[in-house]
């Protein structure tokens, strides 16, 4: 079999911040009318300079240190040159790691299920502008979302397989969300290059594919494409292509008129920055949990299953909703844990589950799901009855025992008051018991009367024993 | 109404209005009357602000009638190089790439002139961004030095120079990069300073090549020029290559007056003076002569006066063009004509088409420079050049510093030679860059110069620059006001 | 020897469309500037680089939001409905 090696470059707005990278515009640049948005630092008027973020490079450093990476001492920005009408200074100011290490983070690892993917660096940098494409005569153009603060994480091409990227992707979107640093869920928050090459073989670049949700399908379709190539003796160019989200394939850009030389040199307006011994012992002390840790502790401290606590901990909304449930009804962690892992998640539809927003548009809360799995400890409510409570909970957001009452479902487990109702039916329906006699499929209509009759409380099972018992003696 | 108000240095027109000698009113009127009069033959003046200028001066009188605080600068005539930008006031660099500009805010140094209460009467010529050592590459044509019409005023802020020789205004600012304020100031006889990198603010100074340049005040005297420097000077937060060791204003409790960074008070007592042989044999023997005797007469002096030898001088030159333009061909791919330029309409163009087209109308030079910065940049050549560029910056860096632990100041010729004819040199552009030896060092070390008038040649200026360690700003104006006091040449052109 | 192909990549890299006079014009001259530059060559590899502005991260910006007042675009001249209006990308 062919290797495969797949390399990944993830860009990642930092949408924690309060304003964008190199001025005090906000970084929330969505839904606002294009061009309002802006000053002239990011909409590159002349003789404005960048003024760094010092919270940006808290947030950077944080993603360093959270993939394992060295921080080095000092820090510098780099411009990137290059043309295009989305970059309002027409260069991009990143960072760079040619001329000795200069950017926030390198040489990483990061390990997820039994794998593990090194990373190459982690650098800070500015978002460009948008690009509306109007009409076939020009261009619109919004700069609302230049100079945003992107984190891009840079892997060695250690994957083999799409699935592992899946797996890799969902641990750091978990990173992400678990250091408060950005909101993985937002629209175009989180995009992805991928590189992909066949043992030997040239290395083809996908740009830019629009969601992680893609990324497998992008490399998926990637590969059968270089592996048909490769069986047919066709060669493989080195060539950048880009994902057709509506075709689910992958296109040729449009090459190049000419190489691009991007001409990198040291930022001139902006210091080497500082970091230092002090600066990342107080950044480590301020580091929240993140979810190696959290994991480590939900099996220790909740003792869930493995599988459990990975499924709780890929989604830190998922995780943080057992917690707060924990935290209002605490007797049975693990209950929680399994109702929200393998009953809740059904609840929640896949595009919404690839998006990661899970609960959007579920009305559903901590409370709710405390009071449930109480109920059920305590016998209230048998499995059945929950899970259709919980169906009803995830559109009302009413809490268990009022959808309860309403159902007026608590459960009759009383013999004596079944077999009262049984007893009322086989007076009121004689030809309906004759048949029965004959046929025991029949003995369900009996059941459905004895349901329709107890207001679909009785416990099904034990009408339904009851029913034949009374049928077997019945002369 | 006393005549010839025009005439007089700052100082005595911030004393003058304050004390109610004259009014600012009056002393405006006869500065643009004196604009408007001989600006047609100097060409200093891109755009006269009358309105705003008049308003100020009414506004400071008013305020001075009623008793109220007025800034240091009150009512005091200044110009300012036209790649600072000024809010609500064009800001062109000289190009057509900026035609129409306006700028939605002030650079950092207007806002503190504004604060002190000068007034801005207009935006001066340069070459177009500030490339350029004679101000002939302007679209507005060349600034004319006032000393004689036919010969080139310096570059790049060849308005601020000749606008202030010319008593056009009292006191100017320019930028220097490469030489750019004292070379012009040494052609015009004017004082100009380049202050120590990171002292002055650059937010709002439309870069040509950023880790070089500062803006600089132009004036009649060290004392104008200190004055200039104490309104101008500090940390600021929207530039963060300012230093935040520079000496800060204090407050002075008493009054709302601030107390000044810099004083100025003559100085030469032991003073350690080393001449910077290459620099001074390697100029026209008609400077070398100037600067001889005024280094003479000021060594009568008590102070020590030596020849001494800079052998990094050698790489300055290709060091500093080949940082500057490499910083320039960035800093110039903003101008591509989408947000701001000359009129014109991208529609149906391909962007890359559009962009090659739109950029062509840089001038000359300037595309001669973004070409060769392109060049030392690309992956193929960095290392040979700009990395090199670098390390030879870092050497005279190495070197000036150990220069000045055995002298407190350097002296060399502001320009190797005097002011020439236009047109003189304008098809060699190598030779053009090398009339730079003498300013460049001073960038590259990120150290303050001087440029003083100490004399003349054929009726044509010569220049002293005196050069000190970082943040030494002090001495320097302790000597430079010296050398003014002993060499005693002031005098303004006739035109 | 720089020559006119590269000159034109040159002004590619730059977007400057150049004529065929400014070519050959802009060849001789910067070859000439560059010739000039190859004394760099003595200089070595070795030496530290420049000593630039160091900063702490507490001396950067605070992360506090301040809209600018007034349209930073108020006099580009190709608007459409708030957007600034580009060239064709295709």
């Amino acid at each position: 079999m062919v290797e495969v090696k797949i390399g990944l470059e993830i860009h990642c707005q930092l949408t924690g911040l309060q304003s964008k990278l190199f001025c005090s515009c906000q970084c929330d640049y969505r839904g606002k009318a294009p061009n309002t948005n802006i000053c002239p630092i990011c909409s590159g008027l002349p003789g404005t300079l960048p003024l760094l973020n010092q919270r940006a490079v808290d947030f950077a450093s944080m993603i360093s240190l959270a993939l394992g990476c060295k921080v080095p001492d000092k820090v510098m920005f780099y411009r990137k040159n290059y043309f295009y009408p989305d970059l309002p200074k027409n260069f991009q100011i990143t960072q760079y790691n040619a001329y000795g290490i200069t950017s926030i983070g390198v040489e990483g690892r990061v390990d997820y299920g039994i794998k593990s993917t090194k990373i190459r660096r982690v650098q800070l940098e500015e978002d460009p502008g948008r690009l509306i494409y109007d009409t076939s005569f020009y261009t619109l153009i919004d700069y609302n979302r230049a100079g945003v603060s992107l984190v891009e994480i840079v892997t060695e091409p250690d994957f083999a397989e799409p699935k592992d990227v899946r797996m890799f992707l969902n641990k750091i979107t978990s990173i992400i969300e678990h250091l408060g640093v950005g909101d993985t869920k937002l629209d175009g928050s989180v995009r992805c290059d991928v590189n992909v090459s066949l043992e030997g073989g040239k290395r083809v670049e996908i740009k830019n594919v629009g969601s992680f949700r893609d990324v497998e399908k992008a490399l998926g379709y990637e590969i059968t494409r270089q592996k048909t190539m490769s069986v047919r003796d066709i060669e493989i160019k080195s060539e950048t292509r880009h994902w057709d989200e509506a075709r689910k394939v992958t296109k040729q850009s449009r090459a190049k008129e000419e190489e691009e030389d991007y001409r990198y040199f040291p930022e001139p307006d902006i210091p080497t920055i500082v970091l230092g011994n002090e600066f990342l012992s107080s950044l480590k002390a301020k580091m929240p949990e993140l979810p190696d840790e959290r994991k480590i502790r939900f099996l220790r401290e909740y003792e869930l299953s493995d599988h459990v606590a990975q499924v709780l901990i890929d989604n830190k909304e998922l995780a943080d909703f057992f917690e707060s449930t924990v935290k209002i009804y605490s007797s049975s962690p693990n209950e929680i844990a399994n109702w929200i892992v393998s009953d809740l998640l059904g609840f929640i539809d896949d595009s919404k589950r690839e998006e990661g927003s899970l609960f959007s548009g579920l009305r559903i809360e901590a409370k709710h799901m405390a009071e449930l799995v109480k109920m059920i400890d305590q016998n209230i409510i048998n499995r059945n009855i929950a899970k259709m409570i919980l169906g009803q909970i995830t559109k009302t957001g009413e809490m268990p025992s009022y959808v309860l009452d309403k159902m007026n479902a608590s459960l009759i487990d009383s013999k004596a008051i079944i077999s009262e109702a049984i007893e009322s039916i086989f007076n009121s329906e004689k030809s309906a018991v004759r048949d029965a006699k004959q046929n025991p499929n029949a003995a369900n209509f009996l059941l459905g009367k004895v349901m329709q009759l107890t207001g679909g409380r009785a416990d099904p099972k034990i009408a339904l024993n009851l029913i034949k018992t009374k049928l077997a003696v019945l002369e | 109404m006393p005549n010839h108000l025009y005439r007089l240095t700052a100082d005595q027109v911030a004393s003058g209005i304050k004390n109610r000698d004259f009014s600012a009113q009056e002393y405006i009127s006869q500065i643009l009357e004196r604009i408007e009069k001989i600006d047609l033959k100097i060409n200093a003046f891109v755009a006269v602000d009358k309105q705003g200028a008049a308003e100020k001066a009414r506004s400071i009188d008013k305020r001075i009638h009623d008793g109220e605080h007025t800034g240091g600068l009150a009512g005091v005539a200044l110009g300012i190089k036209d790649n600072i930008c000024t809010k609500g006031l064009k800001t062109t660099c000289a190009s057509k790439m900026l035609e129409g500009y306006v700028p939605p805010y002030d650079a950092t140094v207007i806002k503190k002139l504004k604060e002190n209460d000068a007034i801005i009467v207009g935006k001066l010529n340069l070459d177009e961004f500030a490339m350029g050592s004679t101000t002939e590459y302007s679209k507005y044509g060349p600034t004319r030095n006032p000393w004689n019409i036919n010969y080139v005023a310096g570059g790049s802020s060849g308005g601020s120079a000749a606008s202030v020789a010319a008593l056009e205004c009292a006191m100017s600012l320019g930028s220097d990069t490469g030489g750019s304020v004292r070379c012009p100031a040494s052609f015009c006889s004017v004082v100009g300073l380049k202050p120590t990198y990171g002292c002055v603010s650059r937010s709002g100074l439309i870069s040509y090549s950023n880790s070089l340049e500062q803006i600089g005040p132009v004036g009649k005297t060290v004392s104008d020029v200190v004055m200039l420097m104490n309104a101008i000077a500090g940390t600021d937060e929207n530039d963060q290559t300012t230093r935040t060791t520079a000496i800060e204003t204090i407050p002075n409790t008493m009054s709302l007056d601030r107390i000044p960074k810099y004083r100025l008070h003559q100085n030469n007592r032991n003073i350690r003076v080393g001449l910077v042989k290459e620099l001074v044999e390697g100029a026209d023997p008609a400077v070398s002569k100037c600067i001889y005797s005024a280094v003479d007469l000021f060594s009568r002096s008590d102070c020590k006066c030596e020849d001494t030898s800079m052998k990094s001088i050698e790489y300055a030159l290709a060091s500093y063009y080949t940082i500057a333009m490499a910083e320039a061909s960035s800093n110039l791919a903003r101008y591509d004509n989408i947000r701001y330029g000359f009129d014109s309409n991208p529609e149906e163009y391909e962007w890359n088409t559009y962009f090659a087209k739109v950029r062509n109308n840089f001038g000359e030079e300037v595309k001669r420079r973004i070409i060769i910065g392109s060049y030392v940049l690309s992956a193929g050549y960095y290392g040979k050049y700009y990395l090199k560029a670098q390390k030879a910056r870092e050497m005279i860096k190495q070197e000036v510093k150990s220069l000045f632990e055995k002298y407190d100041v350097l002296i060399a010729p502001t320009m190797p030679i005097l002011p020439f004819k236009f047109g003189e040199k304008i098809d060699d552009p190598l030779k053009m860059y090398q009339i730079d030896i003498d300013t460049v060092v001073a960038n590259l070390a990120g150290i303050p110069a001087i440029s003083i008038p100490v004399g003349f040649s054929d009726c044509l200026p010569v220049g002293l620059q005196i050069m000190a360690n970082e943040m030494e700003e002090q001495t320097l104006f302790d000597v430079a006001s010296s050398f003014e006091s002993i060499v005693d040449i002031h005098k303004s052109p006739e035109i | 020897m720089i020559s006119k192909d590269e000159i034109r990549h040159l002004g590619w890299l730059s977007r400057l469309e150049l004529t065929d006079s400014e070519l050959d014009r802009y060849a001789t001259q910067i070859d000439e500037i560059i010739s000039y530059f190859d004394k760099l060559d003595n200089v070595s590899l070795t030496g530290s680089d420049p000593a630039r502005s160091i900063k702490k991260v507490s001396e950067l910006r605070n992360d506090n939001i301040h809209v600018f007042e007034g349209d930073p675009l108020e006099f580009s001249k190709n608007r459409k409905d708030g957007f600034v209006k580009g060239p064709r990308m295709v």
